[in-house]
């Protein structure tokens, strides 16, 4: 009796050493938080299911923390391991001189700063999906003052009833930009109706005439439903937020950091602006649950089967 | 301090007490929607509470759809009404109707419990004997109830008024102007400055309210009622 025992303690403390040793090797279980609105919610969930597919236990109870000033310090901190992010928003919340229309130099850009934060977070592939700030317009405002960009409202601006964002008249890349890019004056910022961008209240306004033009996101599935138009921002002055999914460097010390890494960037690597589009219809119009929505992406595109 | 410093700061700027952005325009749009929203109230729900409370009849129907007026939050109202005026009415309908109506129906319950609550506590040898004298229902009600009830019936009012000074802040989510324009776009602009004015500004416009009610129940009740 006792030599068995004593051999199973052994064989216990066999099992744990080899466990740290190995150390990239195991698969902890990560703590995955997103922002509180659809879309990023969806996104987690991918990255969950696929993750849970290859073994590793998620919790859940990050999803839908808040904004970006309460899911970027929980990132920080470690209450979360894992988040989708924006990149050029992203890297504005740190440094707004740092967003552009270029993906690739936003990745750098963010990943210099998040190196240095928390005890470093990583920044994985980015997926060609991008969700941007969208100036949208009925169909008949439209046709009715030839816009199809944003640089067409400069001589009717004054004619339109503006709906942007709450924080439009201080954010860098709202207001400001859209005055030094496309010649909108003061007055016309001042005057607009201010309302959440890509809010149900901004989709109602618009939908009434309320306003002629609303900020929408351009992955809004509103705005096809409506037949609204999408002017092109012809200036760049939007930046370029595709998803990135971020992680915090201490958990990727516990586990293959290759093999991990593999399942985002494939997930990363299928994701597309239309494929974003349609998964926020199927949560919008479809109203179906976001776990059945993520585990349908992911079957479709193969890492479920 | 940050907070204060910050938030006189904001004040100090003579911009933010220009124009339809500015702190005057923003204070007179809060007051008239708040006075409006009070007078519709108190025209629906004085007269039932009143009449309920005269005649004793459809009390327990009263109080149960005054406390569901009570359990419904006035941000769901305004999401619910807001597509169906903004669809009638695109300007009105969308930045004022939504909000009005969620105030109204938060106002009505203090209101019409208080006057029903107000006559029904009235003594009822009290009114025995106006009876007894000849008064009529129309006599008694306006020659011994109300007087004698006008301290809860004003004080009914005054909480609605409160209450509506409070809430009418979320009106600002669905592009209603007013106070609650600091609190939302300061919170968007993380403009520490600009959200504790509108929190300064609500708060003042409360305790105003608060004192005129006051002195108009001191008012009138010292002019109808003699007390020993």
């Amino acid at each position: 009796m006792r030599t068995s025992r004593m051999l199973a303690l052994g064989a216990l403390l066999l099992a744990l050493l080899g466990a740290c040793s190995t150390g990239g090797g195991s698969k902890p279980t990560i703590k995955i938080g997103s922002d509180d609105f659809y879309e990023a919610k969806i996104v987690g969930e991918i990255y969950a299911q696929a993750l849970e597919a290859s073994g590793y236990g998620v919790d859940r109870a990050g999803f839908g923390l808040g904004g970006r000033d309460v899911s970027a310090p929980a990132l920080e901190s470690g209450q979360i391991d894992l988040k989708p992010e924006y990149i050029g928003s992203g890297v504005a919340h740190y440094d707004p001189s740092k967003q552009s229309g270029d993906p690739a130099a936003e990745k750098a850009a963010l990943q210099a700063i998040l190196a240095g934060k928390g005890g470093g977070i990583t920044v994985l592939d980015y997926a060609s999906a991008a969700d941007q700030n969208g100036f949208v317009v009925r169909a008949e405002t439209a046709s009715q003052f030839n816009l199809t960009k944003l640089s067409d409202l400069t001589q009717v601006q004054d004619q339109i009833k503006f709906g942007l964002a709450l924080q439009c008249p201080t954010n860098p890349v709202c207001g400001p930009a859209l005055m030094s890019a496309y010649g909108f004056t003061q007055q016309t910022i001042d005057n607009a109706t201010l309302l959440a961008a890509c809010s149900q209240p901004m989709v109602d306004a618009l939908a009434a005439k309320t306003i002629d033009l609303g900020e929408l996101c351009t992955t809004q599935p509103d705005i096809a439903k409506n037949g609204w138009v999408l002017l092109t921002d012809d200036k760049s002055t939007q930046p370029a937020d595709n998803l990135v999914p971020l992680v915090r460097n201490d958990y990727l010390a516990k586990v293959d950091r290759a093999a991990f890494s593999k399942i985002l960037n494939d997930v990363s690597a299928k994701l597309t602006t239309p494929g974003l589009l349609d998964l926020n219809r199927q949560f919008v119009f479809d109203k179906k649950e976001i776990a059945d929505i993520a585990k349908g992406w992911l079957t479709q595109n193969g890492f479920l089967h | 301090m940050d907070l204060i410093s910050e938030t006189a700061a904001y004040l100090a700027n003579p911009a933010h007490w220009q124009g339809a952005n500015g702190i005057p325009a923003r204070l007179l749009e809060h007051v008239e929607l708040s006075a409006a929203s009070l007078l519709i109230a108190i025209g629906l729900a004085l007269p039932i509470g009143l009449w309920i409370g005269h005649t004793g009849r459809y009390t327990g129907v009263a109080v149960n759809v005054a406390n569901l007026g009570r359990a419904l939050p006035s941000f769901a109202v305004i999401t619910i009404v807001l597509p169906v005026t903004a669809a009638l009415d695109p300007i009105a309908g969308f930045y004022v109707y939504p909000t009005l109506v969620a105030m109204v129906i938060l106002a009505v319950p203090p209101i019409l419990v208080n006057a029903y609550a107000g006559i029904a506590a009235v003594d009822r040898d009290l009114v025995e004997v106006a009876r007894g004298m000849g008064m009529r229902d129309r006599q008694i009600l306006f020659g011994v109830e109300i007087p004698s009830a006008i301290g809860f019936i004003v004080t009914g009012m005054r909480s609605a008024a409160v209450q509506i000074i409070a809430t009418a802040t979320l009106g600002a989510i669905v592009g209603f102007g007013g106070l609650g324009r600091f609190l939302v776009d300061g919170i968007a602009q993380r403009d520490t400055g600009k959200i504790w004015t509108g929190v300064l500004m609500v708060a003042l416009l409360a305790v105003t309210a608060e004192l005129l009610f006051a002195g108009a129940r001191r008012a009138i009740t010292g002019s109808h009622v003699r007390h020993p």
